[in-house]
């Protein structure tokens, strides 16, 4: 079958609230696990997820899994809605999603890499798009942005991300051969 | 693994209101605050978003977890940023100023200069306004929107139906992912997997995460091939769906939407045709 960039057909609609549940759940469980000197930043691995569905299902697929998933999160901390960093957040799944159509073979050192420069860049775009919105929102300005609410943020996504996407890439490479899916 | 929401039904004023009215109201209030910085103006919404928020009948031991989280981002933006490094003004505030301790201070025998000013004090005091405003409006939603909802009300502002079957379904999902991360859980602790004690750097720590993450994710995405083959089956997505839960407009979601919508024209003519609404110091706080 064909793969279309932008389709959203029955399996994106499955995938994405797969990665969507999959993100809040992950999340949530690591939620305790607390970073060394950043008081307020959560150790949280499960940021791969909207990166490996975007990779893997493509750009919808990643922007709903990191969009709703943060809101679903968020909900079951009981955090309220961050409605700018739930975008972040899917722009976080949404940009590796677009090199969805050049994904031919998932352990392939090529692909992986270029999953990972992709990731990183949706890290940037999408924390930096949450972070300075506060600029909008609490009147903060760009000193107070970068330090208290972009770098924090990315720095640890940028590590849990590109740690762990090789490691999904290898394993749905596996399942893709096994299942001939 | 005990996955609970945090809505049930408190029979409170606020659930009153169609979910996509509270909505559209909530959203109004976000994009009108977020014009003004005069405290004339902050009061009014600071009065308004409390006076939702206790409209749902929500007690202090359920969204106290939210209101520390608050607490620590007003502390780091306002205490830190704004009031000591005297960053966080956002170009609000002008150059210059008055300031609060023109001679400075002496602390344990040494002389210290302030650059902190009346200004910049005052902008304090409006930034938790307008903080505290915005959060208590959107810190309420999960509290007093039945989780089972989201998909229709979604559906009801104008997403297209798949999307919103796809946040439908992520809700259903999570009680049963919930489930399968503690089957994958338990059978790695009984092959000696222990998360309490993951040690190592950060990266040896990320690493130790994955025999948890991979297997949840692997079988989540082979279950997601089946349930997409039911679907097809089923023919969705050929055809408009309906919904299990109906919503229906009453007199008094209305009239909410119109308030959010007359608060929103409001503040665009009074900010973009009378130019009022800007930051604003009264005399008194200075003198």
């Amino acid at each position: 079958m064909k793969k279309k960039l932008w389709q959203f057909g029955t399996r994106q609609v499955v995938y994405s609230a797969l990665g969507a549940a999959l993100y809040a759940i992950l999340s949530l469980i690591t939620n305790w696990i607390q970073l060394p000197s950043a008081g307020n930043v959560s150790f949280r691995p499960a940021v791969v997820i909207p990166m490996f569905f975007g990779v893997v299902f493509g750009p919808i697929v990643g922007f709903i899994s990191g969009f709703l998933g943060n809101i679903i999160s968020d909900l079951l901390a009981g955090y309220g809605l961050w409605f700018w960093w739930d975008i972040g957040n899917g722009l976080m799944g949404l940009i590796p999603g677009l090199i969805f159509l050049w994904m031919t073979n998932y352990k392939a050192l090529k692909d992986i890499l270029w999953a990972e420069l992709f990731s990183f860049i949706g890290i940037v775009v999408g924390m930096g798009l949450a972070a300075f919105s506060e600029m909008w929102v609490s009147g903060a300005d760009i000193k107070t942005v970068v330090f208290a609410n972009f770098l924090p943020a990315a720095i640890p996504n940028a590590i849990n991300g590109l740690i762990l996407l090789p490691i999904l890439m290898i394993a749905y490479a596996a399942i893709v051969q096994r299942s001939g899916k | 693994m005990l996955v609970t929401w945090h809505y049930r039904s408190r029979k409170s004023f606020m659930e009153r209101f169609d979910p996509r009215a509270r909505w559209i109201f909530s959203l109004a209030f976000l994009f009108s605050v977020t014009m003004f910085w005069d405290a004339r103006f902050l009061v009014f919404f600071f009065a308004i978003a409390f006076a939702w928020y206790f409209s749902a009948k929500t007690k202090w031991k359920e969204t106290r977890k939210g209101w520390y989280l608050i607490s620590f981002i007003l502390f780091m933006m306002i205490v830190v940023n704004t009031l000591i490094t005297g960053g966080g003004a956002g170009g609000v505030v002008p150059e210059g100023g008055h300031l609060v301790w023109p001679a400075g201070q002496f602390l344990f025998g040494r002389h210290f200069t302030f650059g902190l000013t009346w200004e910049r004090l005052w902008f304090a005091i409006c930034q938790v306004m307008r903080i505290s405003g915005i959060s208590a409006i959107f810190l309420i939603i999960p509290y007093t929107m039945d989780p089972r909802q989201y998909g229709v009300t979604f559906r009801g502002l104008g997403l297209p139906d798949n999307f919103a079957y796809s946040m439908e379904l992520a809700f259903r999902y999570v009680p049963t992912l919930a489930r399968d991360f503690t089957t994958t859980f338990d059978a790695q602790r009984a092959r000696g997997y222990e998360i309490e004690r993951v040690k190592g750097n950060f990266m040896q720590q990320i690493v130790r995460v994955a025999p948890l993450i991979v297997p949840v994710t692997m079988n989540s995405i082979l279950s997601g091939e089946d349930i997409t083959n039911a679907m097809d089956l089923r023919c969705f997505g050929q055809r408009p769906r309906t919904w299990l839960y109906k919503l229906t407009y009453h007199w008094q979601d209305y009239a909410l939407i119109g308030f959010g919508v007359a608060m929103l024209v409001m503040g665009i003519v009074c900010r973009y045709v009378f130019h009022i609404g800007g930051f604003w110091v009264p005399t008194w706080f200075i003198h």
